[in-house]
Parts: C-alpha cells; structure tokens; sequence
C-alpha cells in the first residue's frame, strides 16, 4: 500500500521481534502493525504492560530496527536527521546525566539541536519556568524525585519547539497537579497545531486529551478510532442539570418518563477526585501559577462538576 | 543556482550543528567522567606513585633519575588504561545501558557522531590525565638524586624543594576542591582532578626559577646553572633567569604513550558498543599485554605464523613504548613521533569504524 507523505506518522505491517544472543527470536514484541497519526492530532496509543507501546514508539525514533514493515515520520524514514529535528521525545523512564543539573541538561539537549550558547539559554530558562523547576535549577538531577526527574524530561522534550511530540507515559509519576499541568499543556500544544502521540496508563487521562486512540494487544492492533465514536452508546441519552433540588428534579423525571415512554434513571454525579484534589491544594493559585496559565483558555473537558444527571 | 546555494547552505548548517553536537557530547563526557570519582583516584594515585619514587629510592640504574622516569612513564600507560576503558565503559555501555544514549539518539545525533563524540570526550579526560603525569614524571626525574660536581659540591644532590612543593601542590589541590565544594557546591571530582592536574604542571614550570639546591637565578648576569642534571652545554645568550631543569627529552615518549593511549580509548569505545566495562577493560589490557610482548612472545610459536594475523588485528604497542631510547642522553626524532601519530590515528581510525558499523546495527531498548 502506497504511504500518505500528508501523515506524520504512518506504519504499515510494522514488525518487531527481539532477538537474543545467537539471534534467536525470544519476543515478538509488535506484529504487522497499521498505525496512521494525522497532522494535528492528539492520538493515544493505550494497551496492557508489554503490549508494545513503547518498542512501536522507539521504532519511530529509529532507537529499534523493525524487523518487518514500513514506517514514515513527518514523511521520512525514522533516521533522517532533518525529520528528526522536528521531533521532541520523552522516553518512559527519565534518562538523565545524574550528575547534571536541570539547567546544564537543557542546555545540553538544546545543543544537540545546533543551537547557539544564546539560543540554548533563553530556551532553558524558558522551558525550567514552564515546568516550575526554576528554584531547583541548580541541584544535580541525579538527586530529584521521580516527578521532578519526568518535569525535567518533559522539558527536554520541548526544547526544540517540535512539530511532533512523543510522550511514553508523560503523567507517570507526576502528582495529580503535575498531570493536569501536562494534560493542559498537550491542549495548548495541539491548538497550536503540534501533533502529539502519547502512551498512558491513566484511561481517564487518556479520555480527556486525545482526538484519536489505538489499543495495542500482545503487539496486535485491537481497536483504533475517534474516542467520542469509540465510546458513544448509541442507544441512551444523558442530561446534565445543575442547581435543581430534589422535589423538581423528581418531577421532571417522571415527565421524562411519562413523554419517552421507557424508564429515565437519575443520579447526582460526584466531583472527581482530580478535582476535588487540586481544590485543596490550591493555594492561592497555587495551580495556576504553572507558567501556561496565560493560554489555558478553556476548562479541562471532562471535569464533571456539581449537578444532577439524568440517563436514558 | 538557488537550490544550488540552499543545498550548500543546508550542508554547512549540518556540518555547524553536528560540529556542536560533537563539542557538546564531548564536554558532557568530560565532566561526567572527571567528576567520578575513581578517574580522580586513578589520576592521584598515578601522580603519587611516580612523585614517591626519588622519596623511596634506595638503587641507582645505569643513570640518574632514570627509575623515576621509567615509573612514571609506565604508570603513565597503565592507568592511563584503566582511565580510559573505564571511562568509555561508563560513558558508552552504562549510558547504553541507562537509556541515556538512546534519549541522545532520540534527538538529531546520528549514531556515529555519537560515538566520535564519546572518543574525543574519553580522549579529553586521557589528555588531562596525561598533562599532570608527564609533569609529575619531569618533576619526579628532577627531584631524584643526580651526580653532581660544582666549584664546592662533588656528590649526590636531591631536589627536596621541588619534591615538597609537589606534593603541597597536591594536597592544596585537594584543599581547594573540598572548599570549592563547601562554599559554592563546586563539583569536588571536577575540582580535585583539574587541580591536582594543574598543580604538577604548576610546579614543574615554576621549578624553572630555581636551581636543585633552592637557589633562585640571579634576573641578570651569568646563569648559575651549577645544579643543572641535564648534561648539556649552555650558552651564553639564553634566559639566564628561568632555566627549566627538566628533562624535556622525556616529551616525545610522553606524547608517544598518548598515542597509544588514544588508541586504546578508541578500542575500548568500540568495544563498549557491545561489552559492559569490566570485559572491555579486560579485551584492552590483553590488547597490550600482547601488544607490548611482541615478537618474544610470539617467538614461542614460530610455526604458527599468528604473529602477522595478530598485526592486523592488534595495534603494535612497541612503536608508542620508547623509554629505552631516551636511556644515556638518547633522543626520540620529532619525525618518529609524527609517524607514530599517523599510525596512531589510521589505529584510531580503523576501530571507531567498526564501533560504528556495530553500533548502527545495535537496538538501544
Ligand atoms: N530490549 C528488549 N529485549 C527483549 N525484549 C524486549 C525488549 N524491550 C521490550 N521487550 C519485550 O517486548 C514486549 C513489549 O514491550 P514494551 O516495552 O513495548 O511494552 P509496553 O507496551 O510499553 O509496556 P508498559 O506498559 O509496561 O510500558 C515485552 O514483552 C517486553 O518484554
Ligand atoms: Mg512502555
């Protein structure tokens, strides 16, 4: 099958089997895998521990050989440099030069890019007060906690302002203000027409930021489409109401019944705890401080607030 | 003509970012391996070791001061081998290992400027090392006791000043970096192995200004170079008030044990794409070993002709191990040694190739 150079990313019956030593297969980690993310995108790619995410997501960074198949990013094979240069990646652990600091490490990566000293040093402060690390911007990284090593990372995977994000697992060890702080930044990343592929565990997460999912089994593609189509019950109904007391809403469930002719189930949707959490540790806009808080136009979708709810 | 031009100037952009990239991957290199804190011990312990010899010096060889060099030159070549399988083995197979270098790879670095990078880096912490061992080995040679006969003096003299200024140089060094650290959380390693590194250097250029009895040379007039070890003439129009008093004719051997020592890191690196540091070390140490034994060894095996197969594998140590020729007031031709660097280099050249070609086909997982 012809490959659409209009994809950034496109594989086709992309195959990957470890081999040991004497170079005997041990693990068929991806099979003939079709996968295509589409300029702009937010696609996620989900699956159960070992599923391949993370050997398809080192394919497209030509860090593995595949075995088998095709593969395009930004319309060039995974070792052209040029392309790669329009690619920021954070692996799934935090691989860092522990006896660096945050700021030396970004500007070392920003090196990599072929920046200048100037160039690499207005990034590195820029990047460091994005992920609230400023005032541990002189500790060796070796010495951070996992969240604060994965900000550093995340950082670093920004640092060349990339046309395409790759994220394995970005909210892994990340408190609860550190998810939402990178879900908000894959919002205003995508509205910027950056194309971000991410891996999580965190469904919830999942749900709330990207366009499209794949789910990935035993390296076999188990389902792949738009997340509102995936999920749709076609065949019910959800209202959501706020400010109703008990007596009205009662009545307009029977009403409901009355005019559907079929049973209107009704329940009081609690806050989520993501929710609930950040209310209590913000202080004083302790939240909102995150550097990003000028472009955080919308609220996060998803965040279900006080209110009645009723189902058909 | 246009596209002509754009194509040309894509090129030189490359060639910038990749000339930054080769700088930044070297720099890093360096200070993550200097700031071990083993290299800083392989370095101390070399320094101390060839400075202890005029101190413990009970035999006289053939000549004046020719223990210490020897010594100096030898540790110079043998921890100057650990230091560099051990910091390619970290900076290379541990960073495979942690997934730094595949995070590094995950960026525009092409794999074999990757790896040249991380030689120029393991050859840079070499170089340093170098620079404190051949002044410690100038320093220790001077400081061992020479005949001597001047106006008033017939007999052995020592260089007891030159002797202790090296050592407090060293522990100053120490000092230094301990309060560097203390004071504004200087990197200690970093501190402590530029210091020591300095200061032997430090020393042997200030041991310029004074003869072996502590005499400082008169600014002006004849020079008063009684205590003078090194045998030869002097003449009337030189700098009367600094006269080195080191053997310089240890340089070129000194310059010859980098050359080997550069081609041992380029084995190790290459070697490092596959093996964990300890076997890499281990592949490098018989690389000598069989390198250095040469023809004795292999004289045991006349009828097997794996001398000639082993010299294409092997890199001949013997031609960067010239301590002998130097013996007796000898001298090394700077020809030789330019020689030796292209062989050397073609060495150098030949191993990181194959590095690259198995670490191109090496998954970083
Ligand atoms: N370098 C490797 N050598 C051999 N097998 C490997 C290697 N890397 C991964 N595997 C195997 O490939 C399979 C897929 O691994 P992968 O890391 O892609 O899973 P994953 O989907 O990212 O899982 P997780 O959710 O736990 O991160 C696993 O069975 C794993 O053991
Ligand atoms: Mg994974």
């Amino acid at each position: 099958m012809a490959m659409d150079t209009k994809n950034v990313i496109e594989t086709r019956g992309l195959k990957k089997t470890f081999l040991d030593f004497w170079r005997r297969p041990t693990v068929e980690a991806v099979k003939s895998l079709d996968l295509t993310v589409r300029q702009g995108e937010v696609f996620g790619l989900l699956g159960p521990n070992g599923s391949g995410k993370s050997t398809t997501i080192k394919m497209l960074l030509g860090l593995l050989h595949p075995t088998g198949g095709e593969l395009r990013v930004l319309g060039a094979r995974p070792d052209d440099m040029r392309a790669k240069a329009r690619i920021g990646y954070l692996p799934e652990v935090s691989h860092l030069h522990p006896f660096l600091t945050p700021r030396e490490t970004l500007r070392y990566y920003a090196s990599l890019f072929g920046m200048t000293r100037v160039e690499a040093a207005k990034r590195t402060e820029e990047l460091l007060a994005m992920v609230d690390l400023a005032q541990a911007s002189d500790r060796a990284v070796g010495r951070f906690s996992k969240g604060m090593a994965r900000r550093v990372g995340l950082a670093q995977a920004l640092v060349n302002a990339p046309e395409l994000l790759v994220l394995d697992e970005p909210t892994s060890g990340l408190d609860p203000i550190g998810c939402r702080e990178v879900k908000d930044l894959v919002r205003i990343l995508a509205k910027t027409g950056v194309t971000v592929l991410m891996t999580s565990h965190l469904l919830a997460d999942v749900e709330d930021v990207c366009d499209r999912v794949a789910i990935l089994d035993g390296g076999v593609l188990r389902a792949e489409g738009k997340i509102a189509e995936l999920l749709r019950q076609p065949d019910a109904v959800r209202f959501l109401i706020e400010g109703l007391d008990d007596e009205a809403a009662e009545s307009l469930r029977l009403e409901l019944e009355a005019r559907a002719g079929r049973r209107v189930r009704q329940d009081y949707p609690a806050m989520s705890l993501e929710t609930f959490f950040l209310q209590v540790v913000a202080k004083e806009g302790r939240a909102r401080d995150f550097a990003l808080a000028p472009f955080l136009a919308r609220p996060a979708a998803g965040q279900r607030e006080g209110g009645t709810c009723a189902e058909a | 003509m246009v596209a002509f031009m754009t194509a040309q100037l894509t090129k030189t952009a490359g060639l910038r970012r990749t000339l930054r990239q080769l700088a930044a991957i070297a720099g890093t290199t360096v200070t993550e391996s200097i700031q071990q804190p083993v290299a800083f011990l392989i370095l101390l312990s070399a320094v101390l070791m060839t400075l202890l010899v005029p101190v413990f010096q009970f035999h006289r060889f053939s000549e004046d001061g020719r223990l210490a060099r020897d010594s100096g030159l030898s540790c110079m070549l043998v921890f100057g081998l650990a230091l560099a399988a051990g910091t390619a083995g970290r900076s290379v197979a541990e960073e495979i290992a942690r997934g730094t270098a595949a995070a590094v790879i995950g960026k525009p670095v092409a794999r074999a400027t990757f790896l040249l990078a991380k030689w120029l880096g393991v050859l840079g912490v070499v170089a340093l090392f170098w620079c404190g061992v051949t002044a410690a080995t100038l320093v220790s040679e001077r400081c061992s006791a020479h005949f001597l006969t001047r106006g008033d003096f017939t007999g052995y003299a020592a260089d007891p000043v030159t002797l202790l200024l090296a050592f407090a140089g060293t522990g100053i060094a120490l000092a230094t970096a301990a309060v560097r650290h203390y004071m504004w959380r200087r990197r200690f390693g970093v501190s402590a192995f530029l210091g020591v590194m300095a200061s032997q250097v430090l020393v042997a250029a200030v041991s310029g200004f004074y003869n072996r009895f502590g005499q400082l040379y008169p600014l002006v007039g004849e020079a008063a170079c009684e205590g003078c070890g090194g045998g030869h003439a002097h003449g009337a129009a030189r700098l009367v008030f600094y006269h080195p008093e080191l053997n310089l004719r240890v340089l070129p051997v000194a310059l010859l044990v980098l050359f080997a020592l550069a081609v041992f890191s380029a084995l190790a690196t290459a070697l490092a794409t596959r093996l964990q540091t300890g076997a890499a070390l281990a592949v490098c140490a018989t690389a000598l070993l069989f390198g250095l034994a040469g023809d004795s060894l292999w004289a045991v095996a006349p009828l097997l002709s794996v001398r000639g197969l082993a010299a294409g594998l092997l890199p001949d140590v013997q031609h960067f191990w010239l301590c002998d020729a130097i013996a007796r007031g000898g001298q090394v031709a700077w020809r030789y040694v330019a020689e030796a660097g292209v062989y050397a280099l073609t060495c150098c050249a030949l191993f990181l190739t194959v590095g690259c070609a198995v670490f191109r086909e090496r998954d970083l997982g």
